[in-house]
């Protein structure tokens, strides 16, 4: 079978995704039903009126769009688009872009939900930083992998053995997340010396959530995550008790 | 002839009281730096330096500065886009694409030097002479705001949202609608803005103050970038620079009519809601092709095209400010961001707005595109250096500073979840070849409309025609109608019937 062209490939997503949107709007429209919308009692007060009611908005907005969704899959089936629907070949998929996609995604989402509420920023960052630009530097498939373990692994650890808001001041994860940095470190030192920009990697992934989370703390004195940290709080100790007295006396 | 007058002394007053604050300049050049660096590397763009710096400076310094940090990023960012687009043959930003179409071959023929600084003295120009137009048309502007009342600024929040659709569309005009409805849909979460009911919170209690603008532009904006720039890895080969970089007076002088006229017209498109800088860029470009005498020389190497558009994209800028102070509608994706800014400092552009703050912003892009002009000038070969760096270097740390800043905005850790939802929402939207602005429009316009239409419900007790028997909202109700059923095949096919009878 020939390659489709990529408007053929777009149609044959457009199919795939109206369907999606038919679904979500309907979802939403029998959700909007739990709005009162004919003469109910509303937040207390009791009204009589349609144009009263919180669903109206609403209403229009997924009428609308499930409106637009099937007019999507008109166009959609007419240009052939539902052909190709049901073919890898036919929406386009391309397996290694596929792959650096799903595990960037994996690595971002580690990240956010394992390791950002729990490890010390500053750790958690620097092995992100760590393994997106060892893994996507040069378009290795080996190394994305590589990268991508690493920080699933200790977003993984940090999530499975430290679930619980009130465990997130705990320092086993952020020892084994700075055990996997330093590992990943060495093994992108390894490469450094045929890839000159991977020497400066460590120096990035130290001093960049460094000086972040140092302004945002104490420049814009604002909220950062996990304060609690291995080595942010004992930044901050210092901040406040040894260098602070220094220019407040 | 009092009035202009009085608004230039106001202006004055301002720039005078920012220019003499030594704090001014340590905001200005860092953020035209930063500005410069994320315009002049592919991946990275104006709109997502706006982003970046509202979740890091928005509501963490005093207004003045932020605006100062936003605007020199804006301003920077767009000019930025430039230098890869004549260096690299690939725009830094969308802004910057029909720059590429001369500026590369330009350069091919050893007269880049002669483009990046023709390119930075017109779009030096270029943000003068939008800055003045909102100097003067914002004024107007607002005393006519001042009899729009609820029915108009609820067709006119419609009329942007579907504006920014039609235009920002590369595939079909119907997915940017869908995507301006995901966006009206996604502000509907929450209390509802006046019977406090809630809605599609899923018992979830930080559902019930709605998505926060800032976790959702840095998730629109942000995420897909990060994620398209690690997955497409595209290295190009930076041209060596030859000749001058300094414009002489002669040149400057020679192409002032382009130069103008493009401003113009970037002021001009820049002011219509939801239409950004590279829809100018294009728009100016495509005209000066038709009246200029050397258009047949556009594409291959011509001054005149590359000012067009690089003038016209700046120019864009203080157009895209005037439908955000006057109406609260941002005229482009950088304008949506620095609302989203306007809103965590509780400021609320609209016919309400403080006059003042819109003298300072005007001040402030006025010093922007100083900083700007002589950053372009004099340190130009720094950012031919910073467009060797690789995006794999920069996207990482890109997503740090997009999580610190997320973050800190106030709604912790469920803002990051919010972010990475409608991050993987984006991608996947940019992918089928959604745009995304109008999903951003649609959530920072969304709360308007919805409460504007309900208002107009209420006040008139059900009547709908209030939605055209006020002659403002007679005009609004006929472009949001027109604009649908322009885009409706059979019209599509009668217009295009027309053209050919008019040949």
């Amino acid at each position: 079978m020939d390659k489709p062209d990529d408007t053929l490939i777009m149609r044959a997503r457009d199919f795939w995704a109206s369907i999606g949107l038919i679904a979500i709007s309907t979802f939403f429209l029998w959700k909007t039903s739990d709005i009162p919308l004919w003469g109910e009692n509303r937040a207390g007060v009791s009204g009589s009126d349609w144009y009263n009611s919180a669903a109206i908005v609403p209403l229009f907005i997924f009428g609308g769009l499930l409106v637009l969704s099937f007019v999507l899959l008109a166009i959609s089936i007419r240009s052939g688009g539902a052909q190709h629907a049901f073919s890898a070949l036919g929406i386009g998929w391309d397996k290694s872009e596929a792959y650096r996609a799903s595990t960037i995604g994996l690595i971002l989402l580690a990240y956010v939900v394992g390791l950002v509420p729990r490890v010390d920023f500053i750790l958690c960052s620097g092995l992100l930083i760590t393994a997106l630009t060892y893994g996507y530097y040069g378009g290795h498939a080996r190394r994305a992998l590589v990268a991508c373990i690493a920080v699933v692994v200790a977003g993984l650890f940090a999530f499975a053995v430290f679930p619980a808001q009130a465990d997130w001041n705990a320092h086993g994860d952020d020892w084994f997340t700075l055990a996997l940095w330093v590992a990943l470190t060495l093994v992108v030192l390894t490469k450094a010396a045929s890839e000159r920009v991977l020497r400066f990697v460590p120096l990035v992934a130290i001093l960049a959530p460094l000086i972040l989370v140092c302004a945002m703390a104490f420049v814009f004195r604002q909220n950062v995550p996990a304060r609690g940290g291995l080595i942010f709080k004992q930044i901050e100790y210092h901040y406040y008790v040894t260098l602070r007295p220094l220019w407040k006396d | 002839m009092d009035f202009i007058l009085s608004q230039l002394a106001g202006f004055g007053t301002a720039f005078v009281g920012l220019a003499v604050d030594p704090l001014t300049y340590l905001y200005l050049i860092a953020s035209v730096f930063l500005g410069i660096t994320f315009g002049a590397l592919p991946g990275l763009t104006a709109t997502l330096a706006v982003t970046i710096l509202t979740g890091f400076f928005g509501n963490k310094i005093p207004l003045d500065y932020s605006l100062i940090a936003l605007l020199g990023a804006y301003v920077g960012a767009i000019y930025g886009g430039s230098y890869p687009s004549i260096l690299l043959n690939i725009p830094g930003t969308a802004a910057s694409a029909a720059t590429a179409m001369d500026g590369y071959p330009l350069a091919k023929a050893g007269r880049g030097g002669e483009a990046l600084g023709l390119t930075t003295t017109a779009s030096f120009i270029g943000t003068v002479i939008g800055t003045i137009t909102l100097l003067i048309f914002v004024w107007v502007l607002l005393l006519v705001s001042k009899n729009i009342a609820s029915p108009e600024k609820a067709l006119l929040a419609l009329f942007g949202i579907l504006l920014s659709g039609t235009l920002m569309s590369e595939d079909l005009v119907i997915k940017g609608w869908i995507a301006g409805l995901i966006g009206l849909a996604m502000s509907m979460v929450g209390l509802d803005p006046l019977l406090s009911e809630p809605r599609y919170t899923f018992g979830w209690s930080y559902l019930m103050s709605g998505f926060q603008v800032v976790p959702v532009l840095m998730g629109a904006f942000a995420i897909p970038q990060i994620i398209d720039g690690l997955t497409h890895v595209e290295a190009g080969k930076v041209l060596a620079l030859k000749g001058r970089i300094l414009p002489n007076l002669r040149s400057i002088r020679r192409y002032l009519p382009t130069i103008g006229r493009s401003g113009v017209i970037g002021t001009g498109v820049g002011a219509l809601p939801g239409v950004g800088e590279d829809v100018a860029g294009w728009v100016s470009y495509g005209v000066g092709k038709t009246v200029s005498a050397e258009g047949d020389k556009y594409g291959k190497g011509s001054l005149e095209g590359l000012l067009c558009s690089e003038t016209a994209n700046n120019a864009c800028i203080g157009g895209a400010l005037i439908p955000l102070l006057v109406l609260g509608i941002p005229g482009s994706p950088p304008a949506a961001a620095l609302m989203g800014a306007f809103k965590i400092n509780n400021v609320i552009p609209g016919p309400t707005i403080d006059p003042e703050i819109i003298l300072r912003v005007v001040a402030i892009l006025v010093l922007a595109s100083l900083t700007m002009f002589l950053m372009g000038l004099f340190t130009a070969r720094v950012f031919i250096k910073i467009l060797a760096i690789p995006q794999t270097i920069f996207l990482p740390v890109v997503m740090v500073l997009t999580t610190i800043g997320s973050f800190s905005v106030g709604g912790g850790i469920n803002d990051l979840y919010l972010m990475l939802g409608v991050g993987a929402v984006a991608y996947f939207m940019n992918l089928m070849k959604y745009p995304i602005a109008p999903l951003v429009i649609g959530v920072i316009l969304g709360s308007l409309f919805d409460e504007t239409f309900r208002r107009s419900l209420f006040l008139s007790d059900g009547d709908l025609s209030v939605f055209f028997s006020r002659p403002g909202a007679a005009i609004l109700l006929v472009l949001n109608v027109g604009l649908i059923l322009s885009q409706l095949p059979v019209a599509k096919r009668a217009f295009s019937r027309l053209k050919g009878l008019s040949v």
